[in-house]
C-alpha cells in the first residue's frame, strides 16, 4: 500500500513532535520513564561519543550520575525514511498485507540548549540531535502505548 | 530651507542631503567653533566631490563612521535644530533611555531591532492619547544596551507610560534618562557630521592614535589615561561630555574598520586597558563588549566604578574573560565583589592580581555530566568519509553536479533554522531572510500544507531549492579538520530501491557537525551547521544514494563543545600539539616515527583515575608519537619541562642534535 504524501506527512511530524514534547521533559523530570522510549533492540546510542548499550542504561546513567538539566528545543524537523519499515514481531517480519501506514520509520534532528544544574543563570549549552525512530512492534493496546520507539539516538554538545 | 531628513536615516542618503542642511543659520555657532574640527572647512566645501569619487566600499565606512560620531543619523536634523550652543535646557526635547530590548525576539535583526523597537514606542504613545498631532520620537540613538530616545516634552508623559510594554517577547523599561552626555548633544563631534571631509580627518587622527595604542606582537591595545592624550586633547575631545560619550564609539568604529573580517578582529586584541580614565560606570566605553568580545585580559584600574551596578552593563558580555584588575577602585572593597565576578564571569582566573579560579576548576566547570569523547566512527569501507569528502566540495562549488552524482527522485532534503541557539560570541548574527521561507522548523510550522511545501522529495526539487540558497564555503576537511565533528553508524531497514528486499537494505547514518562562511551583503558571515544524511545502496557515484539529508542552521558555536574534554585545560596543550598532523606538513617525506600501541585505557578518562593523570598520559602519548621515543623518556622530557610540551619538544630536539639521549630512549624501529 502507498499512503499519500499529507498522510506520510502528517503521521511523521506527529510523531516527531510527540517525541520532543515528551522525551526533553523526561530527561529533565520524569527520568523513570526514560527507558520507554526506546526499542529493546537500538542500533546505536550516542551521547557525547560515548556508546551506551540500552535505554534502560541511559536511564540509569540520568537517574544515578546527572545533576538537573533542562532541556529546550529551539528547532526540530523530522522526514519518513522508510514509509513501508519492516518490522520484526514475534512472527517474523510483519507481512506487507499487514502493514499501515504507521509501519514507517523517521529520522529527527533536533537543535536546542541544555541547562546543567539548578538556577536558571546557569550557562545554555547548545546541541544537536539526531533520532531514527520504528514502529513500535509490541501489540499490547493501552493509552500509555507508544507509536515509535528509539532505535538510534545522538546527541552531540555543539555550544 | 530645510529637507525633510525622515526618509535618509541610514546608507549614503545621509550624505547626499547635508550639504543644503548645513545652510541652516541656527547650526552656524556651533559648526564654526574653532580647533574642534581638526581640519576646519568651509562651509561651502563638504567634501562631496570626494565623496562621489571614492570607492563604494570605502563610502559605506565612512558613513558608518559619520553614523557613529554624529550619534546615528536621525540626530542630524535636531542636532542643528537645537544647536544653540547651550545644552538641553533650552530644548523642548526630554530624553528616555529604553532598555531591556536586546534580548528581544528582534534581535537577529541586524540594527537589533531598533527600528521597530522605535516604530513600536511611537505607536504606543498613539495608542494612549488618540486625538492631536501624531506623536513622534523625534531622536534616538544607541548607547550600549540602553536605547535613549528623545520626544517632545508634551509627549514624556505618554512616553514614560510606555513602560513595562510586551514587545517582540521581552518586557520593556523606560525610564527619564539622566546620563550627562545628553547635555550638549550638538557638540562639536556631533556637528561636525556636516563633511565627509571633516569625518575623514577625525578617522584618520583616530586611527594614528589606535596604532601607537596598539601593540600587535602582545595583542594589546592600550586605552589607559586617554584624559592626557596630546592627540585627543587636540582634537578637542574632552572639551564636553558629550564629544567625550561619542568619542569611544567613534574610536571603536574606528577600530574595527581596520579589519576586513570579524575573525581577524575578534584575533587581534587579547588584552584592553582602561586604567586611569576616571570611568564611573561603563556607560561611555560599553561598545568595548561589541567590538572586543572574546577579550581575554581587561585592566581597570584606578578608576571610579563603586559597585556591580557601575559594570552592570558588561555581565553578560566578555565570556571568554580571564584577568581583570579593578584595583584603585571602590569597587574592590564591596564585601560580595570576588564572588559577584566569579559569578558573572565564568572563565575568569585572576582577579586584582589574585588568582580566583585555577586551571582545574575552569576545566572542570566546563566538564558535562556525560564527559565528551572523541566521535564515534564505524565506516570500515570508508564509505561514509569519501562521500563526505566530495559532498561539501561539491555543495560549495557544484551543486547540480552534487544532485546529480548523490540523489534520486526518492531522497529527501530539508532545512531548518535555529534562530535562538547559543553562540560562541556575543557579535551579532546575520539574518536568516534567505533561509526562513524554507525553514521547515516543526515548532513554528504547525499547518500541514506547510510541513508539505517545505519538504523536498526528488533529485529535481532539491536542486531547485539549493540554486536558491546562498553561496557556501566549507572549510577543508582534511586541513581543518578540527571544524568538523562527524560521527558515523550502520543503519538497517532503509527501503529497498530495487524493491527485491522485504526486510530492506543496510546504510549509514552520518551525522555532521561545523561551519560554513556566507557572504551577506557583501560581508562573509561564518554559520554552523548540523547537518544528518542517511546513505545507502543506489545508482549514483560509488553506488550509493542518498535517502534523508536533513540540515539545520545556527549562529556561530565555535568548534570548542566538541573537543574532548581532557584537553581542554587552558593553554596546557597549544593546538600544535594537539594535533600534530594538522599543523606540522612534512613537505620530503621524513622517516616514519616509530608508534607505539599504548597500553590500554591510557590517557583515557577512568572512575578514580584524576584528570591531571589523563592529560599527562595524554601529552605523554602525543610526545612518544612525534619524537619516537618511549613513553616513560617522554614523560620524563615533559616532567623534566614543567609539562610544557613545546618546551619539552624543544629540549628534546636540542638533546637529539647533542646525541646526548641514549638509544633506549627511543622505540626499536620496525
Amino acid at each position: 500500500m502507498t499512503a499519500s504524501s499529507d498522510t506520510l506527512t502528517k503521521v511523521s511530524t506527529d510523531a516527531a513532535t510527540e517525541l520532543v514534547n515528551s522525551f526533553y521533559p523526561a530527561l529533565g523530570k520524569n527520568r523513570d520513564a526514560i527507558a520507554s522510549f526506546y526499542s529493546t533492540t537500538p542500533t546505536s546510542i550516542l551521547l557525547n561519543g560515548n556508546q551506551i548499550e540500552s535505554g534502560a542504561a541511559v536511564q540509569k546513567i540520568f537517574i544515578d550520575l546527572m545533576p538537573a538539566a533542562h532541556y529546550e528545543a529551539q528547532s526540530f524537523d523530522c522526514q519518513v525514511i522508510n514509509p513501508a519499515y519492516p518490522t520484526i514481531t514475534a512472527n517474523g517480519v510483519k507481512p506487507p498485507s499487514e502493514m499501515t501506514v504507521k509501519d514507517m520509520s523517521i529520522l529527527v534532528i533536533v537543535s536546542g540548549y541544555v541547562r546543567y544544574g539548578e538556577g536558571r543563570d546557569q550557562p545554555h549549552r547548545g546541541f544537536s540531535e539526531t533520532f531514527v525512530l520504528v514502529p513500535n512492534p509490541s501489540t499490547e493496546r493501552g493509552g500509555r502505548r507508544k507509536g515509535w520507539l528509539i532505535q538510534s539516538q545522538n546527541f552531540r554538545l555543539v555550544v | 530651507m530645510k529637507p525633510s531628513r525622515r526618509g535618509g536615516t541610514s546608507g549614503g542618503g545621509i550624505r547626499k542631503q547635508r550639504g543644503p542642511t548645513r545652510t541652516d543659520r541656527d547650526g552656524d555657532m556651533d559648526m564654526e567653533r574653532p580647533g574642534v574640527r581638526g581640519g576646519k572647512r568651509g562651509r561651502g566645501d563638504t567634501g562631496r566631490s570626494s565623496g562621489a569619487s571614492r570607492p563604494q566600499a570605502r563610502a559605506r565606512n565612512l558613513d558608518l563612521l559619520e553614523t557613529a560620531v554624529s550619534g546615528g543619523g536621525k540626530d542630524s536634523q535636531a542636532n542643528i535644530r537645537q544647536g544653540q550652543g547651550s545644552g538641553s535646557s533650552n530644548s523642548n526635547l526630554e530624553s528616555f533611555s529604553v532598555s531591556g530590548w536586546k534580548n528581544s525576539k528582534a534581535a537577529g535583526k541586524r540594527d537589533g531591532g531598533v527600528e521597530s523597537l522605535t516604530a513600536f514606542l511611537e505607536r504606543r504613545m498613539n495608542a494612549i492619547v488618540k486625538s492631536g498631532p501624531r506623536a513622534k520620537i523625534t531622536k534616538s540613538r544607541v548607547e550600549g544596551d540602553i536605547l535613549v530616545v528623545f520626544v517632545k516634552r508634551e509627549l514624556a508623559d505618554r512616553m514614560i507610560r510606555t513602560n513595562g510594554n510586551l514587545w517582540a517577547g521581552v518586557n520593556i523599561t523606560v525610564k527619564r534618562y539622566d546620563g550627562s552626555s545628553t547635555a550638549a548633544l550638538d557638540h562639536d563631534l556631533a556637528t561636525s557630521n556636516g563633511t565627509s571631509a571633516a569625518t575623514a580627518d577625525t578617522k584618520s587622527k583616530m586611527t594614528e592614535i589606535l596604532s601607537k595604542r596598539y601593540f600587535p606582537e602582545s595583542k594589546i591595545l592600550d586605552l589607559s589615561k586617554l584624559g592626557t592624550d596630546e592627540g585627543l586633547r587636540a582634537m578637542g575631545i574632552f572639551n564636553s561630555t558629550s564629544t567625550e560619550s561619542k568619542f569611544f564609539p567613534a574610536l571603536m568604529k574606528v577600530w574595527e574598520m581596520q579589519f576586513t573580517n570579524s575573525t581577524e578582529r575578534r584575533e587581534a586584541v587579547e588584552s584592553v586597558s582602561l586604567s586611569d580614565n576616571q570611568l564611573a560606570n561603563i556607560t561611555v566605553v560599553t561598545t568595548l563588549a561589541q567590538t572586543i568580545p572574546d577579550l581575554k585580559n581587561l585592566d581597570l584600574k584606578n578608576n571610579n566604578f563603586k559597585d556591580a551596578s557601575s559594570l552592570t552593563g558588561w555581565r553578560w558580555k566578555f565570556r571568554n574573560l580571564e584577568f581583570l584588575d579593578l584595583t584603585g577602585n571602590p569597587i574592590s572593597a564591596v564585601p560580595t565583589f570576588k564572588d559577584t565576578m566569579l559569578k558573572w564571569y565564568p572563565k575568569l582566573r585572576v582577579l586584582n592580581n589574585v588568582e580566583v579560579r585555577t586551571a582545574e576548576e575552569i576545566a572542570a566547570q566546563k566538564k558535562t555530566p556525560i564527559p565528551v569523547s572523541a566521535p564515534v566512527y564505524q565506516d570500515e569501507s570508508q564509505i561514509a568519509e569519501n562521500f563526505i569528502r566530495g559532498f561539501f566540495i561539491g555543495y560549495d562549488t557544484n551543486r547540480p553536479e552534487l544532485v546529480n552524482g548523490f540523489y534520486d527522485k526518492e531522497s529527501t532534503f530539508s532545512i531548518n533554522i535555529n534562530t535562538q541557539a547559543p553562540k560562541a560570541q556575543q557579535t551579532g548574527t546575520a539574518g536568516w531572510d534567505p533561509y526562513i521561507k524554507r525553514s521547515r522548523n516543526l515548532l513554528k510550522i504547525s499547518h500541514l500544507s506547510a510541513r508539505m511545501s517545505r519538504a523536498f522529495t526528488g533529485a529535481e526539487k532539491i536542486l531547485e531549492l539549493w540554486n536558491d540558497l546562498p553561496q557556501t564555503r566549507h572549510p577543508d576537511i582534511s586541513t581543518h579538520a578540527d571544524d568538523y565533528l562527524i560521527e558515523c553508524h550502520q543503519m538497517p531497514g532503509l527501503p529497498d530501491p530495487t524493491g527485491q528486499s522485504a526486510t530492506g537494505v543496510g546504510g549509514l547514518i552520518i551525522m555532521v557537525h561545523g561551519k560554513f562562511e556566507e557572504s551577506v551583503g557583501g560581508k562573509v558571515e561564518t554559520r554552523s551547521f548540523d547537518r544528518t544524511f542517511i546513505i545507502g545502496p543506489g545508482g549514483g557515484l560509488g553506488g550509493i544514494r542518498v535517502v534523508s539529508d536533513v540540515l539545520c542552521l545556527r549562529a556561530y558555536g565555535g568548534n570548542e563543545a566538541w573537543s574532548p574534554e581532557s584537553q581542554a585545560i587552558p593553554q596546557a596543550i597549544p593546538q600544535a600539539v594537539a594535533h600534530p598532523a594538522a599543523v606540522a606538513p612534512a613537505p620530503v617525506p621524513a622517516a616514519p616515527v616509530p608508534q607505539l600501541a599504548l597500553p590500554a585505557g591510557y590517557g583515557a578518562p577512568a572512575p578514580g583515575k584524576p584528570d591531571t593523570q589523563v592529560q599527562q598520559e595524554q601529552l605523554v602519548a602525543q610526545m612518544s608519537a612525534k619524537s619516537g621515543m618511549t613513553l616513560q623518556f617522554s614523560e620524563m622530557a615533559l616532567s623534566g619541562n614543567g609539562w610544557n610540551p613545546e618546551a619539552a619538544w624543544k629540549n628534546f630536539e636540542e638533546l637529539k642534535a647533542q646525541g646526548t639521549l641514549p638509544a633506549d630512549a627511543f622505540l626499536p624501529t620496525a
